[in-house]
């Protein structure tokens, strides 16, 4: 081969390593951020089975198909399921984490603002999957306590 | 070589070393509780900004070559090979 330059070639690999690891650092740190569940986060254990949600609080109380949470609090979700694969899912805080038998997934969130938002299998599950629903219910934080 | 040495020392400062410094420097954990939608949502938006930077620069270079290099540019040559007409 004649002695053409080999400079774009080089450029063009070093363009791209650096933004291979500038979107693995990025990545890596975002992830880093989101899965560090803060040490006084409350245990919900959440069960998905054909066809509904259903939570324990750390208290004892149990819910189906509601989940009353207060705001500025932190919750870590323990998830489970009792049949086939489901996955749990609140659009509205970024909340996705299949529900496997035998295994426990745990995701955590804190709720910021009072509202009500949907909670919805996102793993097709049988029949009656699409309406695999349940309702979040963000209240005001006690202050009686 | 030297010169390749040179060109990664360039990018190592731009880029790979502030990005590594981002990541393993990390103040450790935030005052209160992260929003995960801001997180989540402000990476896919930076994601996005990069790729599409990329893809309007792969893609210009692209149509700018065809232009460029096109047999009816008033600036074509043949090139060597295509002039002594060997391969």
């Amino acid at each position: 081969m004649g002695h053409h330059s080999n400079w774009p070639e080089w450029i063009y690999i070093g363009v791209v390593i650096a933004l291979m690891v500038w979107v693995g650092s990025e990545a890596w740190n975002a992830e880093r951020l989101v899965e560090h569940i803060p040490a006084d986060a409350e245990v919900i254990k959440v069960t998905g089975q054909q066809w509904f949600w259903s939570f324990e609080h750390e208290d004892g109380t149990k819910e189906i198909g509601e989940l009353h949470v207060k705001v500025g609090k932190a919750y870590k979700f323990e998830i489970t399921s009792k049949d086939v694969n489901h996955s749990f899912n609140i659009h509205d805080y970024v909340v996705l984490l299949d529900a496997v038998p035998g295994r426990i997934n745990t995701v955590w969130f804190a709720p910021k603002e009072v509202g009500e938002h949907d909670i919805q299998c996102r793993e097709y599950c049988g029949l009656i999957h699409y309406n695999m629903r349940g309702k979040l219910i963000i209240e005001e934080a006690d202050t009686t306590s | 070589m030297k010169s390749i040495l040179g060109l990664f020392l360039v990018l190592a400062i731009l880029v790979i070393i502030p990005a590594a410094h981002f990541v393993f420097a990390a103040g450790d954990e935030p005052d209160g509780y992260l929003d995960r939608r801001v997180v989540i949502w402000n990476l896919f938006y930076r994601m996005m900004t990069v790729a599409f930077t990329v893809g309007a620069v792969v893609s210009g270079t692209m149509i700018w070559l065809c232009w460029r290099f096109r047999e009816s540019h008033p600036k074509a040559t043949p090139t060597p090979y295509e002039k002594e007409g060997v391969w």
